[in-house]
């Protein structure tokens, strides 16, 4: 289920580009870091919700980086962050390789941070944000729900006010480690008599409060890494809003825009996917694959193995193109969901090759190298995690493309008279 | 090409790219093939005389090799060439004097490479096999008591050239020869070309006596450089079929902005969508994967071999799926000769096909990383 950390081998060092600042810099984070933090272990998932140890591990990571002065690199100075530069955060990323990262609060900074930036009040900057950076607080998303996934905006959880406090009433579905979150950021219905994007408001939202109850779920490979939260009367302070009432779709398109961007830079800090290698990558395991199986000799063999071992350095390639185009301005942003699409689509033919390659050793058991499985880990990494790849698709084909979005005749309409998977509460 | 440009690289492809669009359209594809005819002696010239071949060539014999990044700047010029679908002999050319100018004696270099700068000499590379396995390794030639024997299969612009660059077995080893077209025993025969924009010929030798001076480097020993001129053969076609798609996919994608169904544009049907989506993705890394094969050739890298092959497998598979699909949304107009989108398909299947198959990379891959040795 879980993508797995990777070898740094061959990777290029920029240390030869930096200026005296940013040399200055460098030497502060290689210095800080050594000794203190866990070691990179290569085939390990970057994220595990199953396995509190690590959490905990990465929750102190990020404790140690923000007394080290290394937390936050591009947050504003005035919130608890360095006010520095994107170069800065490469410069971070490429000394940090040889470390774990604190990759369970990935929210965090890709997702949560941005959105207080663009939306919250000075006083929620200030008081949440430097607790996001010293690994007190980490924060879920609470975005989809049952009755829905790709139309978010769709939504039925309901928020109404009741005295001087919001109550919270629905259920949301497939958020991260929410179990082991502290607080969420949740969007709630506030106004079903507004068109649907109109009557939703982004809710901060205590996840181990009285009428919320977090259940983890239970995937067909065992993974427990997603959560469903059941919302019974959740009670939320007036202030407990990012940006105006009714005003959520802004915020959560900040939301939605953060995660596209961090998963085409690559969600996790310091992972070293998209970073130029000297050399390509030649993909082990294939080749292993066919030798155990005693099919090395094989012609056929040998035109799987090839091939996979092409579309698992392809997918290395068009990540650090998209990634070297958009920073270097000769590619617009969007290509990083061009990217992401292309990895989901290698990735996909390759697990298939190799399970053509495995014939029926990979069907039955004892196995050679792990479990046998029927392929769901591909479906649910490349192709509903973090939006189906339909989405994707749509995304791409009218903002990287510029072609006519599809008609949608709900637009206009009040939310209460759409029909959806279940009736709204209230109204 | 690479997402990043040095200015002189910038400055070639936009040079290349007016250059061609005003000379050498893919209307003048269409015209040749109505007219069955190959380019003129005198328009390839005119080509020559941008510097296309001068890359590969030093100073002293009137190139700029000196000056350029040559695998790279050639790859930015085949782009370019693919875009329009162009019908002259770039890669052919490019590969002999590529070859003379890094094996050739002073005296070799001298007498075929102001020629090929020219365009004067026109050359075609004699390697590989006439059978459905030819393409990617030394064929049926044989070099042996300096006489070369047997037969080259599709061999590109074998019936317009002069100068043959012939690589033939040699014992356990590999001899380059260059022989000219018009030797007697040398037997030159067009073949029917899918690609109506470029001709391919089988060629045979019957004990076609080649003295010292014609002997490319050391006998036998060229197969290290051998390899070299196949990864600068296929860069350029993976870089042609890089503007061949690029090309096809800007006017399909005007075609289904433009074109209406059902009071829609038929480009905001998702069925529609969806595959452009895919497609763009697949061209992405495709792009990325001929942008680093041309700098891994560039360079010689020691991954230079296995960068080339994984270029091939996404450009041969893509090239063809992509366009194909172009030819698909453009519904009944996309079938008819008059639409230029057959010139794009024709070459796009003929570059998948010729310099090995992706298959036979997929293999070549494999053995590249070690599949046949006892651990990986």
């Amino acid at each position: 289920m879980n993508l797995t950390v990777s070898s740094t081998d061959n990777l290029i060092s920029t240390e030869d580009r930096d200026t005296e600042d940013e040399r200055a810099f460098r030497l502060k984070a290689r210095e800080w870091m050594h000794g203190k933090l866990p070691p990179r272990v290569v085939g390990q998932p970057f994220m595990d919700w199953d396995d509190k140890d690590l959490i905990e591990t990465d929750r102190k990571t990020q404790r140690v980086l923000w007394d080290g002065g290394l937390a936050g690199i591009t947050v504003p100075k005035e919130y608890g962050g360095l006010g520095l530069t994107r170069r800065h955060e490469t410069i971070f990323g490429e000394e940090a390789m040889p470390y774990r990262l604190a990759w369970h609060l990935g929210n965090n900074y890709n997702i949560v941070i941005p959105v207080f930036l663009g939306h919250a009040s000075e006083e929620q900057k200030q008081h949440y944000i430097p607790k996001m950076l010293n690994g007190e607080h980490i924060w879920a998303q609470m975005t989809s729900e049952p009755s829905g996934g790709s139309d978010l905006f769709g939504l039925i959880t309901r928020a109404e006010k009741r005295g001087d406090k919001w109550s919270l009433n629905g259920s949301k579905i497939w958020t991260t480690g929410g179990e082991d979150s502290d607080i969420g950021l949740c969007l709630a219905r506030t106004d079903p008599s507004l068109p649907k994007h109109q009557g939703l408001t982004m809710f901060i939202v205590d996840m181990h409060q009285p009428g919320m109850t977090v259940r983890p779920l239970t995937l067909v490979n065992g993974t427990r890494d997603f959560c469903q939260e059941f919302l019974d009367n959740v009670e939320v302070p007036l202030e407990n809003i990012v940006g105006e009432v009714n005003g959520g779709w802004a915020v959560a398109s900040t939301q939605l825009a953060s995660e596209r961007a961090a998963t085409s830079r690559g969600w996790f800090i310091g992972a070293g996917a998209s970073l130029p290698r000297e050399q390509i990558e030649i993909a082990s395991e294939p080749v292993k694959l066919a030798q155990e199986l005693g099919l090395a000799e094989t012609q056929r063999a040998k035109q799987i193995v090839g091939e996979v071992i092409a579309l698992q350095a392809l997918r290395e390639l068009v990540a650090q193109r998209a990634g070297k185009g958009i920073d270097a301005g000769t590619l617009p942003p969007t290509t990083g969901g061009v990217a992401s699409l292309a990895n989901s689509t290698l990735n996909q033919h390759a697990s298939e090759l190799m399970s053509e390659l495995a014939g029926p050793c990979g069907v039955t058991g004892p196995a050679k190298g792990g479990e046998p499985d029927p392929g769901i880990d591909r479906i649910w990494l490349f192709r509903i995690g973090g939006g189906t790849a339909e989405m994707l698709r749509n995304t791409i084909s009218e903002r990287h493309l510029g072609l006519p979005r599809e008609p949608l005749p709900g637009k206009d309409v009040p939310f209460n008279q759409l029909k959806t998977n279940a009736a709204p509460t209230g109204a | 090409m690479d997402v990043v440009l040095s200015e002189n690289q910038s400055i070639l492809q936009q040079a290349t790219r007016r250059f061609v669009e005003a000379e050498h359209p893919v209307l003048a594809t269409r015209k040749l093939a109505d007219a069955g005819e190959a380019i003129a002696a005198s328009a390839w010239q005119s080509c020559a005389a941008q510097g296309w071949i001068a890359l590969f060539v030093p100073g002293a014999h009137g190139g700029m090799a000196e000056e350029a990044e040559g695998v790279i700047d050639a790859a930015i010029i085949a782009e370019e060439l693919g875009r329009q679908v162009f019908a002259g002999p770039f890669a052919s050319n490019a590969v002999a004097a590529f070859t003379i100018a890094q094996a050739g004696t002073d005296k070799q270099c001298a007498a075929h490479l102001p020629g090929l700068v020219s365009g004067e000499t026109q050359a075609a590379w004699c390697f590989a096999g006439t059978g459905a396995q030819g393409g990617l390794e030394p064929g049926e030639l044989t070099f042996s008591g300096n006489q070369i024997n047997g037969a080259a299969g599709f061999v590109e612009n074998g019936a317009s050239a002069d100068l043959l660059l012939v690589s033939a077995r040699d014992g356990q080893g590999l001899s380059q020869c260059l022989v000219p077209t018009d030797h007697p025993s040398v037997t030159i025969e067009p073949l029917r070309s899918l690609d109506l924009g470029r001709g391919y010929a089988t060629v045979r030798f019957e004990n076609v006596a080649v003295d010292a001076g014609a002997q490319l480097g050391a006998a036998g020993n060229a197969g290290t450089l051998f390899e070299r001129q196949l990864q600068l053969a296929l860069v350029l076609q993976c870089a042609e079929t890089i503007g061949l798609i690029d090309r096809a996919f800007e006017f399909t994608l005007e075609w289904v902005r433009e074109r209406h169904a059902f009071g829609r544009p038929i480009g905001s049907f998702q069925a529609l969508k969806h595959r452009l989506a895919d497609h763009t993705a697949e061209l992405e890394a495709a792009k990325a994967a001929v942008a680093y094969a041309a700098k891994a050739v560039q360079n010689q890298s020691s991954d230079a071999a296995i960068a080339v092959s994984i270029a091939k497998s996404q450009c041969g598979k893509q090239g063809v799926e992509i366009i194909r699909d172009c030819v698909q949304m453009h519904g009944g107009i996309g079938l008819t000769w008059e639409h230029d989108l057959h010139f794009y398909l024709r070459r796009a299947v003929a570059n998948q096909s010729l310099l090995g198959t992706p298959a036979m990379h997929h293999e070549r891959i494999a053995v590249l990383a070690g599949i046949e040795g006892e651990t990986a």
